[in-house]
């Protein structure tokens, strides 16, 4: 059995972790599949997908660290108008914070339900917002 | 304050229904990769970057193209949906037998609070007197005109339509005409800095980015092709800020014109002041 849902999220800020572990949670819960895996994938290359623990301690040092790793301001390749896109793309570090942290993560689904450790929590990491932003649910299973 | 003088709603979900029409706007305003979005978002971009107000642009191309990138009715729609955070403009193809009617019905009835108008796209020069009853409505309803000028993007739309010296005649035959030349006329910067030293009502604005990232083009145009001290000392009252969203965002412009050496007064007018008196808002609020 294969469900799928996509969520949209609206960003309000250039830059800002958004959790989104209870949607995951409940719509596995929602998905009628008992054992399987489930994934959640960003459509995007501007953001994140993430696990990590929920404390607002460790967003802040998980942001610095992008920002010492990815800075604004370097003289990057990606600066330049982009007739693929009819606009300018200057955003590499938006990229590269997207690269870091992956676009994806998977958790095991058992009785119906998410398997995941007491501290882990799920992020839609925005890294060029504010935008609109689609997340995937794939839970494949039976 | 700030007021955003220059942006398509290209993208806006309310107005992008019919797939094919969004196919045509995507095509005709070459601009791809992105997908309609909520009004909700462009405010909360809005928001973010302490944006009060946004000119929305329409393109009316039907006949070269058939059709509008975004028509009057559309702008009138999405103004409607947030009237504190919008002020949309016409347009009219200059072509068209009925396109002072087209006009007059826009601010007439549509309420629009000036007109857009793109040479190149739209194949004219502005100086033609097929333009003439256009620009005398414009007087006549005491609206101004938001001129694309040099460069673009768009497909089918060859530059020497825009370049900005042909924008001389109309000031001349037409003083009392507020007009943009918007882009700065981009890469024929220096006849647009001669009009706007010269004409007391002609305008431009900050809506280019080019090559670089917005700092590094900022600084280039406006400290090194052009003296340093040229907007701070000659042209403050005469530049405003615009972005051409969905090309360029505010979140990248606005902090490449702050750090730029301008006093706070000129940054205030570049925000706010210009457009005050560019778009006649001064007047509806008595000042």
């Amino acid at each position: 059995m294969i469900k799928l849902k996509t969520l949209t999220i609206s960003t309000k800020a250039e830059v800002e972790m958004i959790k989104i572990t209870e949607e995951v949670r409940t719509f596995i819960e929602e998905s009628g599949v008992k054992e399987g895996l489930a994934a959640v994938i960003s459509a995007h290359t501007t953001t994140g997908i993430m696990v990590n623990e929920g404390l607002e301690c460790v967003e802040t040092d998980i942001m610095e660290t992008l920002d010492r790793l990815a800075p604004k301001e370097l003289p990057y390749a990606h600066a330049r108008f982009l007739p693929s896109y009819g606009a300018t793309g200057s955003n590499s570090t938006s990229h590269l914070k997207s690269m870091l942290s992956g676009n994806s993560c998977l958790f095991v689904v058992q009785n119906g339900k998410m398997v995941s450790g007491e501290a882990q929590d799920i992020y839609l990491s925005e890294f060029d917002g504010p935008k609109t932003r689609k997340i995937y649910i794939q839970i494949i299973g039976e | 304050m700030i007021i955003d003088v220059h942006s398509h709603p290209i993208f806006y979900k309310a107005i992008s229904n019919d797939a094919d029409a969004l196919k045509f706007r995507k095509e005709q305003f070459a601009v791809f990769k992105q997908s309609p979005y909520p009004i909700e978002t462009a405010i909360y971009e809005m928001d973010y970057m302490n944006i009060d107000k946004t000119v929305l642009l329409p393109l009316d191309i039907t006949t070269r193209h058939k059709g509008h990138i975004v028509s009057n009715e559309e702008v009138r729609q999405i103004v409607d949906l947030a009237p504190d955070r919008f002020i949309g403009f016409a347009s009219v193809d200059p072509h068209r037998p009925d396109g002072v009617e087209v006009l007059d019905y826009a601010f007439k009835e549509l309420g629009l609070s000036g007109l857009k108008l793109h040479p190149s796209k739209q194949h004219f020069y502005p100086q033609d007197d097929m333009l003439s009853p256009i620009y005398e409505k414009c007087i006549e309803y005491n609206k101004p005109i938001m001129f694309h000028a040099g460069m673009t993007w768009e497909p089918d739309a060859p530059a020497k339509y825009s370049q900005p010296v042909h924008f001389e005649e109309v000031a001349i035959a037409y003083p009392q005409l507020r007009m943009c030349l918007a882009h700065f006329g981009w890469p024929w910067m220096h006849e647009t800095i001669m009009l706007l030293l010269k004409y007391p009502n002609v305008y431009t604005d900050t809506s280019l980015l080019h090559m670089d990232n917005a700092k590094d083009f900022y600084e280039q145009i406006f400290t090194k092709n052009m003296g340093p001290l040229w907007i701070e000392r000659n042209l403050n009252k005469k530049v405003m800020f615009g972005t051409n969203a969905p090309r360029f965002r505010a979140k990248r412009l606005l902090p490449a014109l702050r750090e730029l050496p301008f006093r706070p007064s000129t940054l205030n007018n570049i925000f706010a002041g210009n457009a005050m008196r560019f778009i006649g808002l001064e007047e509806q609020e008595g000042r």
